[in-house]
């Protein structure tokens, strides 16, 4: 019995009924009890994950601000990759963003913008991605992509539309927004937490304004 | 020590060229003029019996048309300094002699440090070598010794004046840089080696044979000092390569390109500087490209280096076929202070505050400058033109706080353009913007807002108090 409890402690091992993040996985805050409790702690870092929705705009960037804030005070370096608009970061700076961290990056296609996240993951000063697809994509750039989140230290989020859905991926986790009342709505596609089992959509409502 | 470099002209052409088959072909270096002569030929020439010193118009008799380059004492001469650029990594005191196609390297003093003349020997070797040059190595405590021994490829280290002595005696007499009517006058009394010359006594010698050869002797033995110029290195990185053969693909430069990245980390490793960019001009029959690439971070290897320039090459689509290379970096700077790569490796240690990241010269070699960049707040009030992409990203800007202004407008998180936008249900007022007014016509009085539309999206939007028409600056979040 003893043996089979050493087998598994073993952090490489992943098991699917309690497959909780491990309580030490380093995370940035998400600034919301219950999303931080539904993520493991908060957004992991060392992860892909796959936010799917539109339209853009609906309150799914500001869903990040308290990642971005702590990424930003710790001195990390944030990445913003093919954004669909610009970054006010007069804006992000009132809400604690060092705008001198941000790195504005533009590509032509999706497949430039997948590897410039790649590159910038391998890049121990970044701390959190934000990368948006337009189009849907082939699983393999994914795929590296993801294996350069789980080597790094930073959190790659991947803004995708809403029809990716139907497509596999192979993103450590997949949420999927939707515009509520007040706030946003978060569906849980893929994980390895309680929530993605319990396919429970989580409201998370918009921040008090500043 | 004395470096002899007798296959300059053949080694430099070989770095040139990618294509190894080529140069199993024979060829002859041409020194043109008004009777052609050989320069240097190849093996495969050698060995269907062309010699250098031979009249071309001989050696095209004896081999099947031959590849003819022609001979460019300049471009040598550039080669000899680039190497001898090179060799101030071993020591302080290097003196090139182009006309011999020899470099003069006093080591006395860096033996113990290279752990040996052994051991020097072999990375001095070692590094010509890996740039594509077939050094002849001599050692000896005189440089005129040290010329011999090179030319004989003697590999003898003598330590004391007697062990030169028993080295240098059964040097044939031929061997020796002497004026004609000497060396006919020593045969004709019979002597033939170094030795029996010094066993004779000296005043005799120096009666019968001019005081020429005394001092060839003395400087020989070491009895005599002979005092050589250093050589100081340009101040600047500009290496060249010319291509013997066109290239026509930027994946086939790579090869040439590795080339010149080696030997400018040799160079520079020699001079102890480093560099941070870098330009490279891609020389065309008629004209040239010129590509500059920075690094975050300063650097001399050319193993970095290389990927980097490959993926900017990639993006190029070459407009003529190119014949020529060449690597300027007009800055060098002072090597990094070793020792912080210790630590460096920790990953879960901070980023520096003030360092970039490296990969931004990686982005910026594929994506172009212009698709990396910082945004810099101008202090302007209106949102549309407060922000100016930045992209030179080896200066951190000082931080700068919003302005009233800037805040009166909300902390929303993208902007667009303004675009005409039909009047919100609810609007959540955030504050008034007046900016201008000292300027008739151009006066922006706006009433920031931010509201929700039909589709759930947060958008951030102004009502112009002159006209009260609405606008959509952009989105909440």
């Amino acid at each position: 019995m003893g043996a089979l409890d050493t087998l598994l402690d073993h952090p490489a091992l992943w098991r699917g009924r309690s497959a909780i993040p491990a309580p030490n996985a380093p995370v940035w805050p998400s600034g919301h009890a219950e999303l931080d409790r539904a993520l493991g702690g908060g957004w992991p870092r060392g992860q892909l994950i796959e936010l799917l929705g539109a339209p853009f705009g609906c309150g799914e960037t500001r869903l990040l601000v308290p990642m971005l804030a702590a990424c930003g005070r710790d001195g990390y370096w944030i990445a913003v990759i093919a954004p669909p608009a610009t970054p006010w970061l007069p804006g992000w700076q009132t809400l604690g963003i060092p705008p001198e961290r941000v790195l504005l990056i533009r590509t032509e296609h999706d497949r430039d913008t997948l590897w410039a996240g790649e590159q910038c993951l391998r890049d121990p000063a970044f701390g959190v991605l934000l990368a948006w697809l337009r189009r849907p994509v082939e699983t393999a750039l994914l795929r590296r992509l993801r294996l350069a989140a789980s080597e790094s230290r930073a959190c790659a989020i991947l803004y995708r539309p809403p029809d990716a859905a139907t497509q596999p991926s192979p993103a450590h986790q997949r949420l999927r927004w939707q515009s509520a009342a007040s706030g946003l709505e978060l569906h849980c596609l893929k994980g390895a937490g309680h929530w993605a089992r319990s396919g429970h959509p989580l409201r998370v409502p918009e921040p008090p304004e500043a | 020590m004395a470096i002899d470099l007798p296959h300059l002209a053949l080694d430099t052409l070989a770095r040139a060229e990618p294509d190894r088959e080529r140069l199993q072909r024979p060829l002859l270096v041409v020194a043109s003029g008004a009777s052609p002569r050989v320069h240097a030929a190849n093996r495969a020439a050698r060995r269907a019996g062309a010699r250098p010193g031979m009249a071309l118009g001989d050696a095209l008799a004896v081999l099947d048309t031959p590849e003819l380059v022609e001979h460019d004492p300049d471009a040598l001469r550039a080669q000899l300094e680039m190497l001898a650029s090179v060799l101030l990594r071993f020591s302080d005191h290097v003196h090139p002699e182009p006309e011999a196609q020899r470099i003069l390297v006093e080591v006395g003093r860096s033996r113990r440090l290279f752990g040996g003349l052994e051991a020097l020997r072999a990375q001095v070797r070692d590094t010509l070598t890996e740039l594509g040059f077939h050094p002849r190595i001599g050692l000896a405590s005189s440089p005129a010794a040290a010329r011999l021994l090179a030319r004989l490829r003697n590999p003898a280290i003598a330590e004391d004046p007697e062990a030169l002595r028993l080295i240098l005696s059964p040097v044939p007499l031929e061997a020796l840089p002497l004026a004609a009517a000497t060396r006919e006058g020593l045969r004709a009394v019979g002597l033939r080696q170094l030795g029996d010359l010094l066993r004779l006594s000296r005043p005799e010698l120096a009666r019968r044979h001019g005081p020429e050869l005394l001092d060839l002797l003395d400087r020989l033995l070491a009895r005599r000092a002979e005092t050589l110029p250093r050589f100081a290195p340009p101040p600047v990185l500009d290496l060249s390569l010319r291509l013997e053969h066109e290239i026509h693909a930027t994946a086939t430069l790579a090869f040439p390109l590795k080339r010149l990245l080696r030997q400018a980390e040799a160079q520079l490793r020699g001079m102890n500087r480093s560099l941070q960019g870098m330009t490279l001009e891609l020389a065309h029959r008629e004209t040239r490209t010129r590509l500059t690439l920075e690094r975050g971070q300063p650097g001399i290897r050319a193993d970095e280096w290389l990927p980097l320039w490959q993926t900017r090459l990639d993006r190029e689509t070459l407009p003529e076929a190119v014949i020529g290379l060449r690597l300027r970096a007009p800055r060098l700077l002072d090597p990094p202070a070793r020792g912080d790569s210790l630590l460096a490796a920790d990953p879960a240690r901070r980023p520096p505050a003030d360092q970039l990241p490296a990969v931004l010269a990686r982005l910026r070699a594929r994506l172009g400058e212009q698709a990396v960049a910082r945004l810099i707040n101008r202090r302007t009030p209106r949102p549309e033109d407060a922000q100016r992409p930045r992209h030179d990203l080896a200066t951190t800007p000082a931080p700068t706080a919003p302005t009233p202004g800037q805040q009166a407008c909300g902390t929303a998180l993208w902007l667009q353009g303004p675009e005409p936008a039909a009047p919100p249900d609810q609007p959540q007022w955030l504050g008034r913007l007046e900016d201008g007014w000292w300027d008739h016509g151009q006066d922006a009085r706006r009433d920031y807002a931010c509201a929700r539309d039909r589709q759930g999206r947060r958008l951030w939007l102004y009502r112009c108090l002159r006209s009260g028409q609405w606008y959509r600056q952009g989105y909440w979040g």
